[in-house]
């Protein structure tokens, strides 16, 4: 199963720490993080999709899957021709305008090829991104949410108590 | 290509996070993470921390001693030798002090270097026979050393990160660590929200990034918060929420305190600082019946004229209510600086002996006399903003400036200007030009927190060592040897015997006997350092006040507190209220900050905060200019027109000219100054 970031936005508080971490790694960052007037944040990166249509307009086959599932690029083969970014429906590949091929988000495949994690999960301070198998982060919620309802159950009499008070 | 990674100590915040520089044959290249170590931070680093290596090789860098040729505050300076610029200010200092006395002379020193380096010019001073010797604290935390030392006997954050997480409610009183530590934040406070279901409760004119959590948010004018403070203490004791068994036990003064809060009731409260009653009343019983709590303060409760009394009247609270020496609970103010706690631990204070032992206390004085072989003068120092007004009346006449930047840090920008114009002399060591540099007669260039061996103490009061990681640029040194140079040229060199900085930290574990423990030995072994006081090699101290409080008697002292306004309030010629804030993308005045590339990209410049409402009524939109002026003057800002900061309140970031907008008026026990309330009018600049 391929891993990817997954971002829970409850948690995300802004500091940018991550779009800081991508560009130190890259020299531009592939990440960003949008603020809406209500406080709330979100950090928003490649989806890496599973059926990626960047990947299906690329006419040079520039664009491919790792091992790990990552959606990446190879710049030899890039013409720069903007197909990509225009399939992509969250806008993610852009053009480097010097020279003149198209950058994105890569799950920082030379982090992971050394057994490290990507720069921005890596440095996220309340763990707004994480790096993992889809299953993985669903099952942890899950656990989560079973624990709390057994927690609940376990407190029965002490619900009745309050409600009945 | 030799490649190494050197673990040291983020040089930013307070919260002590650890990661690596990786160093290129002596060039820093970028930061990595530490995971593996039992890092406080747990690999994670803020922006500010994963940038951290950009200042370091800014072309701004200084790399040679200079001399200053033009005009003071022109900036302009010719390179000279160090032997030179030593011999210079070595000179200057003895004539001065021959000619006016040893009072005539003030040293700065600086919560952005290292202990080692804060002992040694504090000692340097003293050995010249002052003690104006002083730090940024008096404009951060002093509020809360007086404060807490006063009720509890110590200012230190009570508990370890750990325990936060076990608190059931968790007040963030004047405070944003969203914003200002979040890694502290997401680690530790947001877990114990999110995760472990803790209630939050925000003090703070503005919905910030951490108000965005809170359960009740409390949204005073600024620096009427005292007024909230003492209105939670009526409700605690009217509505007898307090710990009964605890207060008899471990308290004095809890009659006298009753009597005073009567008349401080929720409703008086809310005339006072517009908050509705029944949200304090709320807030209060929240606190007080939650069972384990966490009461942490930042600049919102200390930067003000009467932050000493808010601090007590919030101590009072957390006493009141028996949430001491126990696990789940959390009680401290979070110094700006990554040494802001060492700094004045090592006696940079004009009334403080290392070990922040007072002046007259005559038995450490002895023992501290005694290993330096000096004496250590008699006469209390002069506080930082009283040095202002001592150069302008001629008193002072040199100032020696280490790491700090106070043309851009004090209030009242205007009259400080006023001040390093008309000085006498005055040595600025640091690693830009700072705007104080622009102002000195000779400049050092200083190395920078990677290019040294160096000592930190946390907010968590952990001592930590950050090791050398890069070479520093030209013929830059760092602070303690510049300053043992120095000794030497004045003749003091027998006292300043070091030849690393292990040398003084050595004598440091001599002199302080809360730090004895803490050898370069057992830093160097053990990257996640020790929790003050540690009194031998072997012991730590997670948990304060288990026993007992640091107070004579070990009792904590309910001290009544009255209500004092802040030390500006609005009129009907200047009717906002003002006040400021910081961004998580910058530090302090900008000095390292506003020359990273990435960071300064991001938060590009300063805006001020308008209420919608208010600005409707004056006919302001986003992004307009708006004029902001006060008693002292008038900056320009861009208009952020928000529903997130209540009516009646302006704010902008304080990293840049903000202070030419405050007011100097002093907390009369801390001599605090008044920084974060300001009456002002605001108007659209038209065109
Ligand atoms: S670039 Fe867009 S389309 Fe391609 S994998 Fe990423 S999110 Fe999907
Ligand atoms: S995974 Fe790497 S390349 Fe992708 S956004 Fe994060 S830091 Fe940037
Ligand atoms: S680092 Fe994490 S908390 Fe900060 S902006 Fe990025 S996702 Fe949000």
């Amino acid at each position: 199963m391929s891993k990817k970031i997954f971002i829970d936005f409850k948690r995300c508080i802004a500091c940018k720490a991550c779009e800081v971490a991508c560009e130190m790694e890259h020299g531009e960052a592939r990440i960003r993080v949008f603020e809406f007037p209500d406080l709330t944040s979100v950090a928003f990166n490649c989806r890496h999709c599973e059926k990626a249509p960047c990947m299906e307009a690329c006419p040079v086959n520039a664009l491919s899957k790792d091992e790990d599932g990552a959606v990446v690029l190879d710049p030899l083969k890039c013409i720069g021709c903007l197909m990509c970014g225009l399939a992509c429906p969250f806008g993610i590949p852009k053009i480097d305008e010097y020279n003149k091929i198209m950058d994105k988000c890569d799950l920082c495949a030379h982090r992971r090829a050394d057994g490290r994690m990507p720069a921005c999960v890596s440095a996220c301070p309340t763990e707004a991104l994480k790096y993992g198998d889809i299953n993985d982060v669903l099952w942890a919620r899950e656990g989560k949410i079973v624990a709390e309802l057994k927690d609940i159950g376990d407190r029965t009499n002490v619900l009745e108590a309050y409600i009945i008070r | 290509m030799a490649e190494k990674l050197v673990p040291v100590v983020c040089p930013w915040c307070s919260v002590g996070c650890r990661f690596y520089i990786v160093n290129v044959n002596g060039y820093p290249k970028k930061i990595e993470f530490d995971y593996d170590h039992e890092t406080r931070n747990h690999g994670k680093l803020c922006p500010k921390g994963v940038a951290a290596f950009q200042y370091l090789r800014h072309p701004d860098r200084l790399k040679r001693p200079l001399k200053r040729v033009g005009e003071r505050g022109e900036g302009k300076f010719v390179e000279i030798s160090w032997e030179e610029a030593i011999k210079e200010i070595a000179g200057k200092l003895r004539e001065l002090k021959e000619k006016y006395g040893p009072e005539a002379l003030a040293f700065l020193g600086s919560e952005r270097c290292s202990i080692e380096e804060n002992y040694v010019l504090q000692k340097l001073a003293r050995a010249l026979g002052t003690n104006n010797v002083e730090y940024v604290c008096r404009m951060c935390q002093s509020t809360s050393v007086a404060g807490k030392g006063m009720v509890l006997g110590h200012p230190g954050l009570t508990n370890p990160f750990e325990d936060i997480l076990k608190a059931k409610v968790i007040v963030l009183w004047g405070y944003n660590p969203a914003a200002t530590n979040p890694v502290f934040f997401g680690q530790y406070i947001e877990k114990a929200i999110l995760d472990n279901g803790a209630k939050l409760i925000v003090v703070d004119p503005r919905k910030t990034k951490t108000a965005k959590y809170a359960d009740i948010h409390i949204q005073p004018y600024p620096g009427t918060d005292l007024a909230v403070a003492l209105a939670m203490l009526n409700v605690i004791i009217t509505e007898e929420l307090y710990d009964k068994d605890f207060v008899a036990e471990r308290t004095e003064g809890f009659e006298e305190l009753a009597k005073t809060i009567k008349k401080y009731t929720p409703e008086w409260a809310e005339k006072v600082s517009g908050v509705p009653a029944e949200l304090i009343r709320k807030a209060a019983i929240t606190f007080a019946t939650a069972g384990t709590a966490a009461l942490l303060t930042n600049e919102g409760v200390n930067q003000h004229a009467n932050g000493t009394r808010t601090v007590m009247a919030i101590t009072e609270m957390m006493v009141l209510c028996g949430y001491f020496g126990k696990e789940g609970v959390m009680s401290g103010a979070i110094p700006g600086a990554h040494n802001g706690m060492g700094a004045g631990l090592m006696g940079v204070g004009p009334h403080e002996l290392p070990g922040r032992f007072p002046l007259h206390a005559e038995e450490h004085k002895r023992r501290i006399e005694e290993a330096w072989g000096f004496k250590i003068p008699e006469k209390p120092g002069i506080t930082y903003v009283e040095m202002i007004d001592a150069i302008l009346e001629g008193k002072l006449k040199a100032l020696y400036v280490m790491g700090t930047n106070p043309a851009r840090a004090l209030p009242n920008l205007k009259k400080a200007e006023e001040a390093f114009k008309n000085i006498e002399f005055l040595v600025v060591q640091d690693i830009f030009l700072t705007e104080t540099a622009k102002y000195a007669d000779i400049v050092l260039p200083a190395a920078a927190w990677f290019e040294k061996d160096g000592t930190a103490i946390s907010f968590e009061r952990r001592v930590q060592r950050s090791f050398k990681a890069a070479d520093a640029p030209g013929e830059a040194k760092p602070d303690w040897e510049i300053l043992v140079m120095l000794a030497r040229e004045l003749g003091l060199g027998e006292y300043f015997n070091y030849s690393d900085v292990d040398d003084v930290l050595r004598e440091i574990n001599r002199t302080i006997p809360f730090l004895t423990g803490a050898t370069p030995e057992r830093l160097k072994n053990k990257l996640s350092g020790c929790m003050i006081p540690c009194p031998d090699e072997e012991t730590e101290t997670p948990r304060l006040f288990v026993d007992g409080f640091l107070t004579p008697s070990g009792k904590a002292q309910l001290i009544p507190v009255e209500y004092k306004e802040p030390g500006e309030v609005p009129d009907e010629e200047y009717p906002f209220w003002l006040t400021n804030y910081r961004l998580v993308g910058h530090f302090h005045t900008g000095t390292m900050s506003h020359r990273s590339k990435s960071l300064s990209k991001r938060w590009p410049e300063e805006y001020i905060e308008i209420n919608e409402n208010d600005a409707k009524r004056l006919g302001i939109k986003d992004g307009d200019l708006v004029r902001v002026e006060t008693r002292r003057g008038a900056l320009v800002f861009k208009a952020r027109v928000t529903p997130h900061i209540r009516e009646g309140v302006v704010a902008a970031p304080w990293h840049w000219d903000f202070n030419y907008l405050t007011k100097d008026a002093l907390d009369e026990y801390a001599k605090m100054p008044e920084l974060k309330a300001a009456a002002c009018r605001i108007s659209k600049v038209e065109g």
